[in-house]
């Protein structure tokens, strides 16, 4: 009825996958055109713009990588949710009171109509 | 009958939450808080009054237990939690002053409204 | 002979001879402090390794055992009742703040006032410990205000920032009123039913459950879930962890919300309240707090720029997957459903409790060796800090639920089990886990990210600090390569012993 996971299957997955991702490797090796093996191709590359070079009259972001920058289209493109969230946590004491008492209605209400 | 003590009981909780909810002041809010617990103390020391084949139980301490001994006497179990309870407020009470003093120190007010640097 | 009573007599000793042991060295004082939490792990696995043996329900009365002759109808006594669920927090207590005291002996090197400081995180750990063996609600209420108190108190420890003295007036404040609320219940209960016991209390619910006995559970159920950090009122929860000195945010994220909070919602419902009242009412309450909880503290986890603060939010959204096991546990009583969901949620419990350490204890460790937990400034940590970088990502990937640690078997009972009640609520735990992962991977890009000028002369911490750290990550991936035999032998059999109910009353009845 309930599947259970075993740890072996992660490593028979994990080894799976390794062969694969070597196949592939070698099968994009075999292809190229060699622009990986020299110049600016031989650079590891993560996302973004390549942070030692400078393009004149290009806007780059200033400053050194961080989180901050992640997620960016997560949080953008909910944003109004966010906004909600943090303007409902005002750091007042009474609210706090306020939504514990709610809390306490909510259950009491439920109790009593359903319970 | 009125029971008289259970209405009182909940009105000083209900006048405890009333400060809580529009009181700005810290200690205010302390007092608040010991009014909610006189309440619920008033509510568990009146719970050992229950009549018992129609008779109200006497306080064995002012009543010459003696001489009444047929009468039944007050539940003990309320008075030994409300002791236990009235200790733990005491504590409560002690910490919430000297939190209130400390925060005077850092933020030079007690409105508790002006205490609102941790949000978002 | 019976090892139960020493789970609070050790830590209780060593608490209050904590000052009179300073009085010899400051070096003794911090051995001694080490010494009873390690004999006090000993007595919680020596409890649970009883109880898991004989499947029996261990049951010790301070007072009378019988009332025969005394002239009442019942015993005047408070009685300790352990099952294997108390037994389980127990340990997983003890274990924890073992470690946050071995890790507070550097991390709170430069604090003064540390005797106390002992003696505070000795007496959180006993009030715990309270309340999962303890089988009376009054006795109850007592350690759960024990703990609170010596919680609002290590909140405010360091008292020269305003950032612990606002979130302790914050918690304070608002948690001794929903401690007011719990005591409010309680007398209600005891002005209707005229007993404390758990027990007696079960038994007399479900002969006539009146109307008083559905408020006095409102009361209690409303504290009980602000203790627990549930959403609307687990916002003092986002400001008092990250105040907190680390050590002792470990020990609230990981045990204080649960001790305090889910494991006694867990008992009051299904050993007290569960036969009585109507059994899907109670399971779909707590499922609608669950998925406010899971959505609201995950998502607050992802635009957070205070990294302890990130944490702490992620541990409300936690605390989510955990009520929800116990709310599909509720409503699906009886069924293999709610059992594995209920499994679910008590290994959850204990897989966060160590997951949630190990990350505040990371934070602790930047913390104090670069001094900010800005996330906009600790950019490019990992080649100054490898081993509390590593540790990060074991923290972080087993709480997003990677396959080969422990997150993953505890999330995917509650995934299964929920999809198979209702898939819809299943749906809202695939979202919060979403939200969860994403905060994770801001973290974790800024960990790896292009090293910035406040992190250059970083190094990582001393031996004290990185052994609890190594300790957790082992415990995360061993728990994490044996998910079914765990699963089998231990919380299977817990959600079966906090499913029967009859059986918690019968112990007492029966001793």
């Amino acid at each position: 009825m309930f599947g259970y996971w075993d740890a072996l299957y992660f490593i028979y997955v994990f080894i799976i996958g390794l062969i694969i991702s070597y196949i592939l490797m070698k099968w994009g090796e075999k292809v190229s055109m060699g622009t990986r093996r020299v110049g600016a191709g031989t650079k590891v590359y993560l996302s973004g713009e390549d942070e030692d070079e400078i393009i004149p009259q290009f806007e780059h972001i200033q400053g050194y990588f961080t989180g901050r920058h992640v997620m960016w289209g997560l949080i953008r493109g909910i944003n109004r949710m966010f906004i909600a969230f943090r303007r409902e946590h005002t750091g007042l004491l009474t609210d706090y009171v306020a939504y514990l008492l709610v809390t306490v209605a909510i259950i009491l209400g439920v109790l009593i109509i359903w319970g | 009958m009125i029971p008289f003590q259970f209405v009182t009981a909940f009105l000083l909780i209900f006048m405890g939450i009333y400060a809580f909810l529009y009181k700005r002041n810290l200690i205010k809010l302390i007092l608040a808080l010991n009014i909610i617990d006189c309440g619920i103390h008033l509510l568990l020391i009146s719970l050992g009054y229950r009549l018992e084949n129609g008779v109200l139980p006497t306080a064995p301490i002012y009543t010459g237990y003696e001489t009444l001994k047929g009468t039944p006497m007050v539940g003990p179990i309320p008075q030994a939690l409300v002791l236990t309870s009235i200790v733990i407020g005491v504590c409560v009470l002690a910490l919430a002053m000297a939190l209130t003093i400390n925060a005077y120190r850092h933020y030079g007010s007690l409105d508790i409204n002006k205490l609102r640097r941790l949000r978002g | 002979m019976n090892a139960l009573p020493f789970l609070i007599i050790v830590p209780l000793f060593g608490a209050f001879s904590m000052p009179l042991i300073k009085l010899i060295s400051e070096k003794v004082r911090d051995i001694w402090a080490v010494i009873i939490s390690a004999v006090t792990l000993g007595v919680a696995a020596d409890v649970f390794y009883t109880i898991w043996k004989t499947n029996k329900i261990i049951v010790y009365t301070l007072g009378d055992t019988t009332p025969l002759g005394k002239g009442v109808g019942f015993p005047i006594r408070i009685v300790w009742e352990v099952d294997l669920l108390g037994a389980l927090i127990a340990v997983t207590i003890a274990f924890v703040s073992l470690l946050a005291i071995i890790y507070s002996l550097e991390y709170m090197r430069h604090d003064t006032g540390l005797d106390k400081y002992y003696t505070l995180i000795l007496i959180l750990e006993l009030g715990m410990l309270g309340i999962v063996i303890t089988g009376d609600i009054f006795n109850f209420y007592v350690f759960l205000e024990i703990m609170s108190i010596a919680s609002y108190a290590l909140v405010a420890f360091r008292n020269d920032t305003w950032e612990g003295i606002e979130a302790g007036i914050k918690y304070m404040f608002v948690g001794s009123l929903a401690s007011s609320f719990i005591l409010l219940g309680i007398a209600l209960l005891y002005g209707q039913y005229g007993t404390l016991t758990m027990a007696y209390l079960s038994q007399y619910i479900t002969r006539e459950p009146t109307f008083v006995s559905k408020v006095a559970l409102a009361f209690i159920l409303g504290g009980l879930l602000f203790k627990s950090g549930a959403v609307p009122v687990h916002m003092w929860l986002a400001d008092a962890h990250p105040a907190a000195p680390s050590s002792i945010s470990a020990m609230l994220s990981g045990l204080v919300i649960k001790a305090g909070g889910v494991y006694a919602i867990a008992r009051i419902l299904f050993s007290i309240y569960s036969i009585s009242l109507n059994i899907r009412t109670l399971g779909w309450i707590i499922i609608f707090f669950a998925c406010l909880t899971l959505i609201v503290g995950n998502a607050m986890a992802v635009i957070q720029t205070d990294m302890k603060r990130l944490f702490a939010f992620s541990s409300v959204g936690q605390i989510g997957y955990i009520l929800l096991g116990i709310g599909i546990g509720l409503a699906a009583y009886g069924t293999d459903i709610g059992q594995i969901a209920l499994a679910g949620a008590i290994y959850h419990t204990v897989n966060h409790a160590i997951m949630k350490a190990l990350l505040f204890l990371v934070a602790g460790a930047v913390l104090h060796e670069v001094g900010t937990k800005n996330l906009n400034e600790l950019s490019g940590l990992a080649r100054r800090m490898p081993l509390t970088s590593f540790a990060f990502l074991v923290g972080a990937a087993a709480i997003i639920g990677m396959p080969p640690l422990n997150g993953f078997a505890s999330k995917w009972l509650l995934y299964e089990s929920s999809a198979l009640y209702n898939p819809f609520l299943a749906a809202v735990a695939v979202v919060g886990t979403a939200f969860c992962t994403a905060a994770y991977i801001r973290v974790l890009f800024t960990f790896f990210g292009k090293e910035s000028e406040k992190v250059k002369a970083a190094k990582d911490p001393g031996k004290a600090m990185i052994i609890p750290m190594i300790i957790l990550i082992l415990a995360i991936i061993i728990m994490g390569l044996l998910p079914w035999q765990i699963n089998e032998s231990i919380m299977i059999p817990t959600a079966k012993m906090l499913e029967e109910s009859g059986k918690y009353v019968l112990a007492v009845l029966g001793g």
